[in-house]
């Protein structure tokens, strides 16, 4: 493929005026650049001074509180503690995201190889469902969890992550982009039973798929204020979001420390960074692997 | 590669689930015993005070509460009364605890005569800020699974506020707390009595607070706007809405505002209401005194004399630094000493340059109330704190001297007001309590009902297009009929 | 082929139950719930529930019924919405799609790829109510613009009391939060399709616009469907960002009060269940129109362009 890749470079750099592209590009790049930072900068610094700082005005430079930030935050015993919310959001996001994508891929694969009398129905109304927003049916959910005696668990805010029809819908796009039946028909030759053959020749063809839907979904879970906040109400159980949501509207009525809020943020975005990281590698590789196979 | 990202993923998150599992049971709590408490403290604080908590702590209310629940499940909206329980009650938190939580320092000071809680019993506390009435809907819920509740598991006792205790009070949600040995005490304000009774004259809770609300002022811009910052002679110029309207005026001419919130005055009329929100019939009653603020408000606003922020907005506490160009804000107590985080500021506050007086209009302004769950398993217990926190003159003395609070005892308060030597130093050295004991008289709580909150809180905002000229007084209260309807579809809007 | 697979027909179930078990569990049920209170009257009246008592389509009737000053509110909130979701999702497809196209060409050979990929996606990790929080600090009469803008002019502007400055500001908090997830998305498209078509192309002597509107869009048009379809979901569940940047009734007077946020009004304090489910049959109709007419457009262009 690399190869390909030169010969279309030789191709095209005989083509008109890739300086001023390039120029243009960049510039481009640059101006979206400082676009996307500026508030993680503003973040930063803000995570850097007290709360009469912040009050009385925006700043540039970073000031000389942030250790004082941190360890208010750390140790905070009026809130729920925060290492332990990063725990918790932890657990949700990561068991919800990786049954997202799993499931998702799943199903996808499910309607896309088999033929069954059910296949069509089952898509049409998969696309049908996918545009109703999930608030649409949260007085219901909340008045089953409570017949179920379910509230207050993680259950139902990782459980129905196994149905996303979005996530569903674009690993029914991508499989149908870059699985070829045959394959299956190959393993199957050779004595692969069904539900291998998915673990072991379609997942491993599904990769930057799987990697990009397991960053969103996610980053979705790790952000999610709504159900969480409807659901948990031990506080030794909150997530990231309900704390911080709570903090928050604690400074409506009292004195509150917005110095701690910006630090509690930025503690928030510091694991999905780290896996984002991680897996922005394979998304990048993915996308490239994806090409191929093509 | 991807794949041993996913295991290591899936594993981790295995063992955090497990983890989480295991540790509930010791971390669901986030106020344990004294015992356990008062010990942390004290290795921590190797000082006086700590070992005296520690050892004092579980004695005292030890063994009346022997038989009853292990776990003490309180709910509230903030963290105020959880602070002084824990200090004066509980004894659990050094009473020269700052704002921010700060322990363990060697100078912590504990209550020494803090009574304890009894041994082997855990305190829950469940704080659910009350924004857009979320901890009204969470105090129900719980209320509402009581009866099926585990004895752990029930609430034993909630915070109320003034605009919707009448809900708690009037229901049978909440206990008849002379059951369980607590009464009305001569000492006690009235009206914290009356609003916490139901319609039959039963009290199902008790208030640890008096919030007669002031005027508070800065004193230095009162200097240069009246001329004078002696809370009499600022009095004397504000001491109705004509003259206050004049002195308003008088501050923008010299680059000041009267108020930083357009919603500033809304509680000096609508807690004086002579009408209910709601007639028999549930019809929407706009109060004539709600109409009067508007009229008013809309005048601050078109003249530049108020800041156009809400009453717990950013740019309103802002005005609360040194650097503030605000002159007045109004509120109890409480206010002052919770709310006014900024003007506190060791770098950027004013400290001391404030003073209260009256104010042109004599009113209230919230007060939290204590009410016994029915249901509750640690009765005993749920009495003793409501007794402490009104009939201990040392806890509320305690209150008065450190939190400068207004406490619910008149005996106490009396004390204090009388004591030439007591000064409350955020004010300039000013006796706040000698000016509450005053305004307290003029208390009347009265044509409360179980919508207030919502209706209190929604009516400036939602006017605020039509201060600002963006919208008519007819949309205004377009608007706000629609609010009243999906917020209460009881209520018939006109 | 055809008949081989038959006999896995019973595979093709069992890949699929998990989805429909757990989508029949956590939303079937409590959709239909939610649907059959829409024609009740019942709601939380402080401790007391009223209701549930048949009241037809009343809770319809009500939504529909204008205000003292003429407004519709349900009308407007549909208003709000599209008007808040056009506004961010048309830059937040256009920069995506030139983002996408920068990074995927041969020609351009951007360096340090990696960084901006990673930039650009940087902003949808923050969480919503985090970015309205930075974004209202940002904007307010005490923030930094302001304080900028009072140097030059001498006064403040209240941009959150201003209608169009208001809704631009959602707005762009939505472009900015989701531009390069969208981007991402693109760029997966992009790479998929297949590199001898575009040497094929140029061998041709296509121009690079040509390339792109007769080989990269009709290709990418499965994945813009899918772009658009999330994106409109997602823009019909507008929520926490104007309601923390605007306040819950989506100030000023309500012009950037979006239908969830409606939906919320109902649901938060004392729950409606009967208006609240109105509205939401109402929110899943709308939804269904747009997300049909989105989709069908789309399909039919795809279709036209030539592909299969």
């Amino acid at each position: 493929m690399a190869k390909t890749r030169e010969i279309n470079e030789e191709v095209k750099a005989e083509g008109s005026k890739p300086i001023i592209g390039r120029i243009l590009s960049y510039t481009f790049l640059a101006f979206i650049t400082v676009l996307c930072l500026f508030a993680f900068y503003m973040l930063i610094i803000n995570a850097t001074r007290s709360n009469a700082q912040l009050q009385a005005g925006f700043e540039v430079f970073p000031r000389e509180n942030f250790f004082n930030n941190f360890k208010k935050a750390w140790n905070d015993e009026s809130i729920p503690s925060i290492p332990r919310a990063l725990l918790n959001s932890f657990t949700v996001a990561g068991l919800s995201s990786l049954l997202c994508t799993y499931c998702s891929a799943l199903t996808a694969y499910g309607i896309h190889v088999y033929d069954f009398k059910l296949k069509k129905p089952a898509f049409t109304f998969i696309m049908v469902i996918m545009t109703i927003p999930t608030q649409v049916s949260a007085v219901g959910f909340i008045q089953l969890l409570y017949k179920i005696d379910l509230m207050d668990n993680y259950a139902p805010l990782i459980i129905p992550s196994i149905a996303a029809p979005a996530v569903f819908f674009y690993m029914k796009q991508y499989i149908e982009s870059v699985l070829p039946l045959e394959v299956i028909e190959a393993a199957r030759v050779d004595g692969s039973n069904e539900f291998r053959t998915f673990n072991t020749i379609a997942l491993p063809m599904l990769r930057p798929a799987m990697a990009v839907q397991l960053i969103f979904s996610f980053v979705s879970s790790w952000n999610n204020l709504f159900t969480p906040n409807l659901i948990l109400s031990t506080q030794s159980k909150l997530t990231v979001p309900v704390v911080l949501s709570l903090l928050r509207s604690k400074m409506n009525s009292q004195m509150g420390d917005l110095g701690e809020i910006y630090m509690i943020i930025l503690l928030s975005i510091i694991p999905v960074v780290i896996v984002y990281f991680f897996v922005s590698k394979n998304i990048i590789q993915g996308v490239t692997l994806g090409s191929v196979k093509g | 590669m991807k794949k041993r990202i996913l295991t290591a993923l899936l594993a981790s998150a295995m063992i955090l689930s497990a983890a989480s599992c295991g540790e509930k049971a010791a971390e669901d709590t986030t106020t344990t015993a004294p015992a356990a408490g008062g010990d942390a403290a004290a290795t921590d604080a190797p000082a006086a005070g700590g070992d005296a908590a520690a050892t004092d702590a579980p004695a005292a209310g030890g063994d009346a509460a022997a038989e009853e629940g292990k776990v003490l499940n309180i709910h509230a909206w903030n963290e105020e009364f959880k602070g002084f329980f824990e200090k004066y009650y509980a004894g659990t938190k050094p009473v020269n605890a700052g704002a921010d939580g700060e322990e363990g320092t060697a100078d912590d000071v504990y209550y020494d005569k803090a009574p304890g809680i009894p041994e082997g019993v855990e305190v829950v506390w469940t704080i659910t800020p009350s924004d857009g009435g979320a901890y009204q809907t969470k105090v129900d819920e719980m209320l509402k699974a009581q009866e099926t509740a585990a004895a752990d598991d029930k609430v034993d006792f909630f915070l109320a506020e003034a605009d919707y205790i009448l809900k708690y009070a009037g229901s049978d949600k909440t206990l008849d707390v002379s059951t369980i040995g607590v009464t009305q005490a001569d000492t006690m304000y009235n009206y914290t009595a009356q609003a916490a009774s139901d319609a039959n004259g039963k009290m199902k809770g008790v208030s640890f607070q008096c919030c007669p609300s002031a005027l508070i002022y800065r004193r230095s811009i009162a200097k240069e706007v009246i001329g004078s910052d002696d809370p009499a002679d600022v009095q004397a110029a504000l001491s109705d809405w004509t003259k206050f309207e004049e002195v308003a005026a008088k501050a923008k001419d010299l680059g000041y505002y009267m108020t930083a919130s357009y919603a500033e005055t809304y509680r000096t009329f609508s807690n004086n209401a002579t009408e209910a929100w709601v007639d028999a019939d549930n019809n929407l009653v706009i109060p004539g005194v709600v109409k009067e603020y508007i009229a008013q408000a809309k005048k601050f606003m078109d003249n530049g004399w108020t800041l156009p922020d809400g009453i717990w907005g950013d740019e309103k506490n802002a005005q609360m630094f040194a650097g503030g160009k605000t002159m007045c804000f109004f509120g109890p107590a409480w206010y002052y000493n919770f709310s006014m985080g900024n003007a506190q500021d060791p770098d950027a506050g004013c400290f001391g340059d404030w003073a209260i007086c009256q104010g042109p209009q004599a009113h209230f302004w919230g007060g939290t109330w204590l009410l016994a769950a029915t249901g509750t398993d640690n009765p005993t217990l749920v009495a003793d704190i409501m007794n402490a926190f009104t009939i201990n003159e040392d806890i509320c003395s305690a209150l008065v001297q450190n939190e400068k609070q207004f406490s619910n005892n008149t005996t106490v308060n009396q004390k204090f007001a009388d004591d030439p030597n007591y000064g409350n130093a955020f004010l300039g050295g000013q006796n706040d309590t000698a000016i509450f004991v005053e305004l307290a008289k003029n208390i009347k709580f009265e044509n409360s009902t179980i919508y207030d909150q919502l209706l209190n809180e929604g009516l400036p905002g939602q006017f605020l297009g039509y201060f600002e000229g963006t919208a008519t007084e007819e949309e205004a209260y377009a608007a706000f009929y629609q609010y009243v309807n999906e917020n209460y579809p009881a209520i018939v809007t006109p | 082929m055809k008949k081989k697979s038959i006999s896995y027909a019973k595979w093709g179930y069992i890949f699929i139950i998990p989805f429909f078990l757990v989508y029949f569990i956590c939303s079937i049920i409590p959709l239909l719930s939610t649907f059959y209170y829409s024609f009740f009257e019942y709601y939380e009246n402080g401790l007391d529930v009223i209701g549930p008592t048949f009241a037809g389509f009343d809770n319809y009737i009500a939504l529909f019924t204008p205000t003292k000053s003429g407004n519709i509110k349900l009308l407007d909130c549909t208003y709000n919405t599209m008007i808040m979701w056009i506004m961010g999702a048309v830059p937040q497809i256009v920069v995506a799609m030139v983002l996408a196209l920068i990074f995927t060409s041969t020609r351009l050979k951007i360096k340090g790829q990696r960084f901006f990929k990673t930039v650009i996606y940087m902003p949808n990790l923050i969480m919503a109510s985090a970015f309205a929080m930075l974004m209202f600090t940002l904007f307010s009469n005490v923030g930094p613009v302001n304080q900028i803008i009072q140097g030059i002019t001498g006064e403040t502007f209240n941009f959150f009391r201003n209608t169009w400055s208001a809704r631009t500001l959602v707005a762009f908090v939505n472009f900015l939060m989701w531009f390069g997830n969208t981007t991402i998305l693109f760029m997966a498209g992009i790479m998929g399709i297949d590199q001898s078509l575009f040497e094929a192309a140029s061998i041709d002597g296509a121009t690079s616009t040509q390339v792109f509107f007769k080989v990269t869009l009709p290709l990418l048009m499965p994945i813009i469907v899918y772009t658009l379809i999330t994106a409109l979901i997602g823009g019909l569940q507008m929520f926490d960002v104007p309601q923390l940047l605007c306040g819950g009734s989506g100030d000023p007077n309500g012009t950037t009060c979006t239908l969830v946020m409606y939906l919320n009004s109902f649901l938060s304090g004392y729950r409606n269940y009967g208006m609240a489910g109105a509205l939401s049959v109402i929110l899943f109709i709308i939804t269904g129109i747009l997300s049909f007419i989105v989709y069908r457009s789309l399909v039919t262009d795809e279709s036209k362009g030539g592909k299969k």
